[in-house]
């Protein structure tokens, strides 16, 4: 089920930041590589806590700089939700 | 772009507003064919201003933030070409909160304004500090983790005194129609960093200015403006947009609309429910539009000692319950006259005063308007502007149907949906997923309010569709 996320929070990343997704590694900086500003910030959050039924914790949020980050915060998410569910 | 030759245009643009304008210019720019259909028979929505006895008022939206070097206004009016053809002049202080105890001027000299408001209120000294470095310095993160609060948790996070509080809070009832528990504390720091931090920007000539050099960018960049032009149906053929139907001009095939209306109009009456899908149905069914206004506006024979500076917007704050404030002008009756802004206009002729007001119905304003406004005056010169009655010499006023006329916002909305949580940047109102090629932009996405936002959802919504084209800004139109 993981396998695709990396592949999804990518295109929604390309999509909120108008930047192809051939031109996103895994590092670029949200910010400074990607323009992402407030509004996106929270598009790109919004996006990911509804597709995979997850809550990002506020303490959480300043750690997200980088498309890794959010993939591994977001798997991590996936995982806990999945094990609380059984 | 070899399919797009069997439409007439690229894209199809519902509504002159500025996020409509803003949308055009920069996909015409970058080549597009775009045709922006509005009603009216000028441009701008809320927007515009117009003429009478010789005064010049401007209908709703008065003055406008964002214009810092890299604000977005700036950024998006540089983008065009358009900041040498128009004089943007910033008014000082730009607002001041006046309640029965205070006064709160908002100066461009931020270290001014916090001055102020650590004088009124010492025991908040160090925090009134801490906020407004929040206020100047967020980081994109900042925002996200306030995505599930309201600006009261953001108030309350910072400050104990409920009257430093409520004077905070009378620009974001004014503004954003909403009370600080209800409006997110996203939209409520925008109110702060767009157009009190700053704010008080106005194109000499008028407010119309702006969507007027707008609109003729626009045309020098090859894009076809049709006023008095309605929209009735937007056409829709295997979940993918076709064209919209005008009242005047029939079918007129697109490859995109965008819609810069309401929502509600567009799903329900342009769309149909057949074609929209069944959770957006249910979810539009309890979704609340943002409360409109009652405006007047006052012709005067001169400037006289009485009134405020020109340029500046006053708020008047009679009592500290914000709560109660909202509570009261969302279940107004005539004569319940409390908070207001008032302002005099730049050239110093005219004043604008405007309320926060439910729609109620036609009828009802064809009945109240001339004890409203009445009433309005008196209550403006007992709190603000002593001796207003003798100077006027022209008043007018209109109503939220006025708005709605004019502008074709469900309910007369002044903001779009109201800013709250749960209303809040739900990607549905910006690219509805269900229908290909149809965008919406302007107030109506819940990602924006005010001219700096819906300039720069326009700005936004042309970049992203100029990305699945492959288009660039900088291809200029051949035709140009």
């Amino acid at each position: 089920m993981l396998e695709n996320v990396e592949e999804e929070i990518i295109s929604i990343i390309s999509d909120v930041s108008e930047t192809d997704a051939e031109e996103i590694t895994l590092d670029s900086d949200l910010v400074k590589n990607l323009g992402i500003n407030s509004i996106k910030a929270i598009e790109i959050v919004v996006a990911l806590e509804k597709k995979y039924k997850i809550s990002i914790r506020d303490e959480d949020v300043p750690k997200i700089t980088t498309p890794r980050q959010i993939i591994s915060l977001t798997e991590n998410l996936i995982t806990k939700r999945a094990t609380s569910n059984v | 772009m070899s399919e797009q030759h069997e439409n007439t245009y690229d894209a199809i643009i519902i509504g002159a507003g500025i996020g409509g304008l803003v949308c055009g210019c920069y996909l015409a720019k970058a080549g597009m064919k775009v045709l922006i259909a509005e009603q009216h028979y000028q441009p701008g929505g809320y927007c515009t201003s117009f003429k009478r006895k010789g005064f010049v008022f401007d209908a709703a939206a008065h003055s406008f933030g964002g214009y810092r070097y890299d604000g977005n206004m700036n950024k998006i009016l540089r983008g065009l070409d358009l900041h040498k053809r128009i004089t943007i002049k910033r008014y000082d202080p730009s607002d001041i909160i006046i309640s029965p105890e205070y006064k709160i001027n908002f100066w461009a000299d931020l270290d001014k304004t916090l001055y102020e408001l650590q004088s009124a209120f010492p025991d908040e000294s160090v925090k009134s500090k801490d906020f407004f470095n929040f206020l100047t310095n967020p980081t994109p993160t900042d925002f996200v983790a306030l995505r599930k609060k309201t600006f009261k948790d953001l108030l309350d996070r910072y400050f104990d005194d409920s009257r430093l509080k409520a004077l905070l809070s009378i620009p974001i009832l004014g503004n954003g129609g909403l009370p600080p528990s209800l409006i997110s504390a996203y939209t409520g720091m925008k109110i702060y960093t767009e157009f009190l931090l700053d704010g008080g920007y106005y194109p000499k000539g008028g407010m119309q200015v702006l969507p007027n050099v707008l609109a003729q960018k626009f045309k020098e960049f090859g894009g076809e403006l049709r006023l008095s032009t309605l929209v009735k149906k937007i056409q829709v053929e295997n979940n993918t947009v076709k064209g919209v139907i005008s009242e005047k001009d029939g079918f007129i095939p697109s490859k995109y609309v965008i819609s810069n209306c309401d929502a509600k109009q567009t799903f329900l009456k342009f769309l149909g429910k057949k074609i929209v899908c069944k959770e957006l149905l249910a979810k539009l069914k309890n979704m609340i539009p943002s409360l409109s206004i009652f405006v007047l506006y006052l012709g005067i024979d001169k400037y006289f000692e009485t009134l405020p500076n020109v340029g500046s917007n006053v708020w008047f704050l009679p009592y500290y319950d914000i709560e109660n404030l909202y509570l009261s002008a969302k279940n107004r009756n005539t004569t319940d006259l409390e908070y207001y802004m008032v302002r005099v206009s730049p050239d110093g002729k005219t004043i604008l005063a405007f309320v926060n007001t439910p729609f109620k119905s036609k009828r009802y304003w064809i009945n109240n308007k001339n004890n409203f406004l009445e009433a309005f005056m008196k209550w403006i010169e007992k709190n603000t502007i002593p001796n207003l009655s003798d100077h006027i010499v022209y008043k007018e006023a209109a109503t939220p149907y006025t708005m709605y006329r004019y502008t074709l916002n469900y309910k007369g909305a002044a903001y779009g949906w109201a800013g709250t949580l749960s209303q809040f940047a739900d990607s549905d109102f910006k690219k509805p997923s269900f229908i290909q090629g149809l965008f919406l932009t302007g107030h109506w996405t819940t990602y924006a309010q005010g001219i700096p936002g819906v300039a720069y959802q326009g700005y936004d919504t042309a970049k992203f569709l100029l990305k699945h084209e492959k288009l660039t800004f900088s291809k200029v139109h051949t035709g140009f």
